[in-house]
This record gives structure tokens, C-alpha cells and sequence, in this order.
């Protein structure tokens, strides 16, 4: 029986090995490692190394000559880690801690102190992957190569005129990244879980939506009269005001949300979970609005903490702590078409039913 | 009173206002108790047996000791206005939430137009009653296939502002497709515009108004509904488990899982509304009559598959592949 959404999973040609200690399923782990992810800020990334994990991979993230490098957080000489090695602030790539090996553009080894004028051998670099800035962000994907082509989501808005262009800063979820994604793109959980921060607890019920089925996942239209505002801020909003949202989800783990505020006002929000692993996930977050753009931005970062932090403790208590795909293993309401259509394109790409240990 | 909390009323009276659509008076079941204050437009939900569907409130706004729903019934939907026919009668109390606005009206604008697709008039019945008592000015617009699905028809005509309403038949090629009335297609400085009715309806309605030139505040509409839980009754058919031959029947008010189940099948059910796909089992000879949301037009039409939880048959006979 064919069930599944047509979303064709991305070339995985070139995969590193299995990461050692690997916490997903390897099959899910080879389809998942073929989708772009961030995996830091681009504002956080300097000449000196920064360690980051995707799907069980220790990276390390630099840059040299201005481009951003992701290669494996592992010298290749005697396994150290290169994240922890200093910001040499002199141009010449970063440094193994251990023995002062120079790692360049795109993860090439350049120097080896003990041996000046010695051959470096073609099995010194590092490996390196994909690396793109964008939305503020640094994508890689473990199945790309540096200079390949990357395929990242849109923010909605973000390149029109009169949109402010906001990273709040990143926040670690001790849970699964398809949880907290699910979580995000549910609609029925307001009332109950942000009634602190913008929620109006009184008003529980959720209005019917259709899901529609897109190339990459699914979008859709919410209406409902659930404001959008943070308690105790004053705003203008019209009586009865109804609320669009306009939910997207791209498989595997990043949904945006365009939130229609009265006069044309729009808040457009990219929800970037990064899988560290099965059990950890890195919230990315690339936000545009056009409205209250002279606003202070640490307002804007101290809600959006505040929201996800009410969201956290949901996602890190749920059990079991993967996603289960197959339909028959937890309950359905009609709120919860959003959190149907995203099991079934996650099933879509060949994801295995108990997605993922 | 939270709006979690719900208040019993009393059926006190139906009328049939129209072929298909009943105006239903209800009254607190206490004595002597009023009913929570209500604005024009605003909308309760009723709870009948185990659905619960939302109704706009008819009536006037200043009276507290009863409401007036208008139900129309619809053949093709799942189930809460058959309820509602069939079953409800004078007398019955049944349970209501407090009211709610999402659909506010402003009495004070200068001209107000209100625009009505099918039972989407509701709301907009007492927005005409409000501006009538303020002596505003005002229009409505109902939209129809014909005369004899006009929800309410008897109602409009013996209000006092009868005079205000205009009604279009679809039927005799006055839709709103066709295109649109002349208040929306030439706006009065100062007029706001009211549209309730399906969805196309409603985008119709506001794409005639931008292009008419309406400021977007100008053009209120009242967009979502509730999802109507999906209707698992319908007439009796047998099905025959192809593993073992056996002809079991599935009864009027059962389902297709119900019956498996009690004849010893494993049946895997989560949501039981045709929603969530856990119940999907392939057919093997016979036509299902589809209810789920689950397939695909395309799969719906294959006729292979079936949402056992809630589906039924179209064939005497429905072989599944048990």
C-alpha cells in the first residue's frame, strides 16, 4: 500500500562513515545526514575553531580568508580534537592543539611544524564538507562536498524591503529534533503551554485547517482568533482580530510560520532544528518582521527564550523520546492534522517506522 | 465563568423556517436565570451527544433570557445538523458554551453591507437586527442555489427590515462567480463590509473587494470553523473477511471496525475519525463509500484502500483483505 508523500530524498553520494557511538538507526542516519542543516551562527564564527555536532558528527566550523569552513572536528594525525585548539588571529587557518598542524581552506592541511619543508600527505586533510551562509546562519550537509550546491528552506520575507532580519540566539533541547519540530508546528498546545508568555488560556479550541501536501513536506493556513502578542504588551489589535498563520514544513526538521499581524503587519519565523544527535537537538532561529523593526532587540531574544523554553520542557519530558511514525503507536485528534501530515512525509522519505532510537 | 464551562438550556420551541433549515428558541433550564449577554455575530457551541458544533446567535442582542440558533440541514455534511433535525426536539436540554466573538460588528459606521454565502447568513441575521434597532443604515446580501435552500427564508421575510435584504440565486446565474453586487463593486466612503459563508466564498468576496478599492480594515470576515467530526452511520452492508469467507454485517450505526473486532479480528484503530491512517486496510472486491481525510483524491478513487474506523460501503458487499 502506498501512503507515502513523493518527496524525493536528497542525493546522499558521499557520505562519511557511521559516526562512532551513533544514536539513530543507521538507514534513518544515511537518509537524514542528506539534508542541509545549520550547525552554528554565522556571527559566532571566527579564524578560530568552533566544535559543533550534527547527527552524531563532531565538526569543527572556522573561517579562512572570510569563507566558512565545516570539516571534521578531528586532526587527522592523531585523532585530537580541533575545537580545542586557540584562535592563532594571524591568518593562516586553525591549529591542532596537539602538534600545531595548520588546517586552511576548505579543511586542507597546510603546515606540519615538525616538518617545515616535509611532503603533507593527500590523507592529512580534513575532511570537509558543504558550507553556505545563509539567513544569517551556517548550513552544511554531511552528504555534500565543499562548493556543492546547498538546498535550504526559504524564511519567508526575509529579502523584502522594510523586513527587519533577526537571529535569536540558539537554544540546546535535550530531546529528539522531530519532536521539537512537531512541536513547533502544533497548534492546539497554546492555551496550555504559553499562557505565561502570549497564549490566552481560555480559549482552548482549535479551529479546523487542511493540510496540503507540497514538494518538500506540507503547508498550511491556520485561522483562529489566538493572539500573537506578548503578555503585557500594549497593542493595537481589533476586536475579534483573526490570526493566520501560515505554517511551511520542509522534511526533515525545519518549518517556518508567517504570522499575520492586523494592518499587514508580518512575523515570519524560520524554526531550524539541528539534529546533534537522537537525543539532542541545537534550535536555530532566522526571523524577519516588519513592524517594531526600532524596537529593542534583546526584547525580541528574551521572548522567543521565554516561548521555547515553555515548549522545551514539554518536548524533553515526551515519551518515548523518538517520533513514532507509524500512525497506530500514539492518538489523533483533528488538531493534530499538522503533526499527521509531518509523520507521513517523514515516512515519505523512507524513515523507518519508530523513527529514531 | 470560563469558557470551558458550559450551561444547560431547554429546546423551547422550532420552527421550520425554510425546506431545510429550523429556527431553534433556546431558554435557560433554570428558572428565571438569564443566558450570558451576547454580541452581533457571536456564536455558541452546542453540544449533542458526543459532537459539538458551533451556531451564530440569531437573535437580539439585548435579550438575555433566550437565544436563537438557525440550523440548516446539510446532506453532505458529517452529521451535527442531522443531529439536530432528527433528533432534537422541544423539550430536550442540551448543554451550550457562553458565547463568543470573532465577528464583531461596529454600529456606528455609516453604511454597512453585509454579504451571506448559504448559512454563512446566521451571524450576519443579527448584525441586520442590531443596525436595524440603531437605525443605521444597512444592506444585506444573501447568496443561494435557489429559493428552496435559502437558509431562513420565512425568517427574512417577516423581519421589519425585509426590506433591507437582497437575495441571489445561483441557480438562475446570479452568483457571486458571476460577479459582484453593485454596493461591493462601488464602496461608499466610510462602509464596512461583512462577509460570512464557505471558504471560496469569503476569498471571492475579498478579492472583488480589493480590487473595488475597500481599505482591507473596511472588509471583516469571519474565516474558520470548527471541524465537523465525520458522520459513521449510513445504510446497513456486509463484509467478508477473504482470509476465512466469513459474511459479517455491519449494521446502520456500526462500523466496519466495530464489527471486525467483535468477531475476533485484530484491529488496529488510534484516532477512529479517518484522520490519523492507522486503520487502513486494503479491499479486495467491492466499492468503499470513502469518509477518512487520510488518501488522496487519486487513492480515494482507486478503491483499494479503506479507513476501516469509519467508512462504510457503496456495494452490498465489501471483500477486505483479512
Amino acid at each position: 500500500m502506498s501512503l507515502l508523500t513523493s518527496v524525493p530524498p536528497a542525493v546522499a553520494s558521499a557520505l562519511p562513515p557511521l559516526p562512532r557511538n551513533l544514536t539513530f538507526d543507521p538507514d534513518d542516519w544515511a537518509i537524514i545526514a542528506g539534508y542541509w542543516y545549520p550547525v552554528a551562527m554565522s556571527s559566532e564564527v571566527t579564524e578560530g575553531p568552533l566544535g559543533a555536532t550534527l547527527l552524531d558528527v563532531p565538526l569543527v566550523v572556522y573561517r579562512f580568508e572570510g569563507q566558512v569552513v565545516v570539516a571534521d572536528n578531528l586532526c587527522t594525525h592523531r585523532g585530537m580534537m580541533l575545537s580545542l585548539g586557540e584562535d592563532q588571529k594571524d591568518g593562516k587557518g586553525i591549529k591542532c592543539p596537539y602538534h600545531g598542524l595548520r588546517f586552511a581552506a576548505e579543511g586542507r592541511c597546510i603546515s606540519i611544524p615538525a616538518h617545515p619543508d616535509g611532503k603533507i600527505p593527500e590523507r592529512m586533510h580534513l575532511r570537509s564538507y558543504g558550507a553556505v551562509e545563509k539567513y544569517g546562519l551556517v548550513w552544511t550537509c554531511l552528504a555534500s562536498r565543499p562548493g556543492d550546491e546547498p538546498v535550504i528552506p526559504p524564511v519567508p520575507h526575509w529579502d523584502d524591503e522594510g523586513f527587519q532580519q533577526i537571529n535569536c540566539p540558539w537554544i540546546d533541547i535535550e530531546a529528539f529534533a522531530g519532536r521539537q519540530v512537531e512541536g513547533f508546528l502544533d497548534v492546539a498546545h497554546f492555551a496550555f503551554v504559553h499562557d505565561k508568555s502570549f497564549a490566552d488560556s481560555s480559549n482552548p479550541i482549535v479551529p479546523d485547517y487542511s493540510p496540503q501536501v507540497t514538494e518538500d513536506g506540507f503547508e498550511t493556513e491556520y485561522w483562529s482568533s489566538m493572539g500573537n502578542v506578548p503578555i503585557g504588551v500594549e497593542a493595537d489589535i481589533p476586536d475579534g482580530f483573526q490570526w493566520l498563520r501560515h505554517f511551511r514544513l520542509h522534511v526533515p526538521f525545519t518549518a517556518s510560520l508567517v504570522v499575520h499581524f492586523p494592518d499587514g503587519g508580518r512575523l515570519s519565523m524560520m524554526n531550524a532544528a539541528s539534529p546533534m544527535s537522537a537525543k539532542r537537538t541545537r534550535l536555530f532561529d532566522a526571523r524577519c518582521r516588519n513592524f517594531g523593526t526600532d524596537g529593542p532587540l534583546q526584547d525580541v531574544y528574551d521572548f522567543n527564550r521565554q516561548v521555547f523554553e515553555e515548549d522545551r520542557a514539554m518536548v524533553e519530558a515526551q515519551k518515548p523520546e523518538n517520533l513514532p511514525l507509524d500512525p497506530k503507536l500514539e492518538v489523533h485528534i483533528p488538531a493534530d492534522k499538522s503533526s499527521i501530515a509531518y509523520r507521513r512525509a517523514l515516512r515519505g522519505i523512507g524513515l523507518s517506522a519508530f523513527f529514531s532510537a | 465563568m470560563s469558557d470551558h464551562e458550559t450551561i444547560e438550556v431547554v429546546v423551547h420551541g422550532m420552527t421550520r423556517s425554510s425546506d431545510r433549515s429550523l429556527m431553534i428558541e433556546l431558554r435557560p433550564s433554570a428558572q428565571n436565570a438569564v443566558l450570558p449577554a451576547f454580541e452581533a455575530g457571536a456564536h455558541i457551541d452546542v453540544h449533542l451527544g458526543s459532537l459539538v458544533r458551533q451556531y451564530s446567535l440569531l437573535g437580539s442582542d439585548d435579550e438575555t433570557d433566550r437565544y436563537w440558533i438557525g440550523v440548516l440541514r446539510e446532506e453532505d455534511g458529517r452529521g451535527g445538523s442531522a443531529a439536530v433535525h432528527d433528533a432534537l426536539r422541544v423539550g430536550d436540554r442540551v448543554r451550550i458554551s457562553a458565547p463568543r466573538n470573532t465577528f464583531p460588528l461596529d454600529a456606528s459606521a455609516g453604511h454597512s453591507v453585509l454579504l451571506a454565502g448559504g448559512i454563512g447568513l446566521t451571524p450576519l441575521v443579527a448584525m441586520a437586527e442590531r443596525l436595524h434597532r440603531e437605525g443605521a443604515s444597512f444592506e444585506l446580501h444573501a447568496y443561494s442555489p435557489s429559493e428552496e435552500t435559502l437558509p431562513l427564508r420565512d425568517h427574512l421575510a417577516s423581519r421589519p427590515w425585509a426590506s433591507r435584504v437582497r437575495l441571489h440565486y445561483s441557480g438562475t446565474g446570479d452568483s457571486l462567480r458571476a460577479g459582484a453586487p453593485e454596493p461591493i463593486t462601488s464602496p461608499q466612503p466610510g462602509a464596512v463590509l461583512y462577509v460570512c459563508g464557505p471558504p471560496g466564498f469569503i476569498d471571492a468576496a475579498v478579492a472583488y473587494a480589493a480590487s473595488a478599492g475597500w481599505p482591507e480594515e473596511a472588509v471583516r470576515t469571519e474565516r474558520f470553523v470548527l471541524a465537523e467530526p465525520v458522520e459513521l452511520s449510513g445504510a446497513a452492508f456486509s463484509v467478508i473477511a477473504a482470509s476465512t469467507g466469513q459474511v459479517m454485517g455491519v449494521g446502520e450505526d456500526e462500523t466496519i471496525a466495530e464489527v471486525l473486532e467483535r468477531n475476533g479480528f485484530q484491529v488496529f484503530l488510534s484516532c477512529e475519525q479517518g484522520i490519523c491512517g492507522s486503520c487502513i486496510t486494503d479491499v479486495l472486491d467491492g466499492i468503499p463509500d470513502h469518509r477518512d481525510e487520510v488518501q488522496s483524491p487519486a487513492e480515494h478513487a482507486s478503491n483499494t484502500l479503506i479507513n476501516i474506523c469509519c467508512s462504510r460501503s457503496r456495494t452490498p458487499t465489501l471483500t477486505l483483505d483479512i
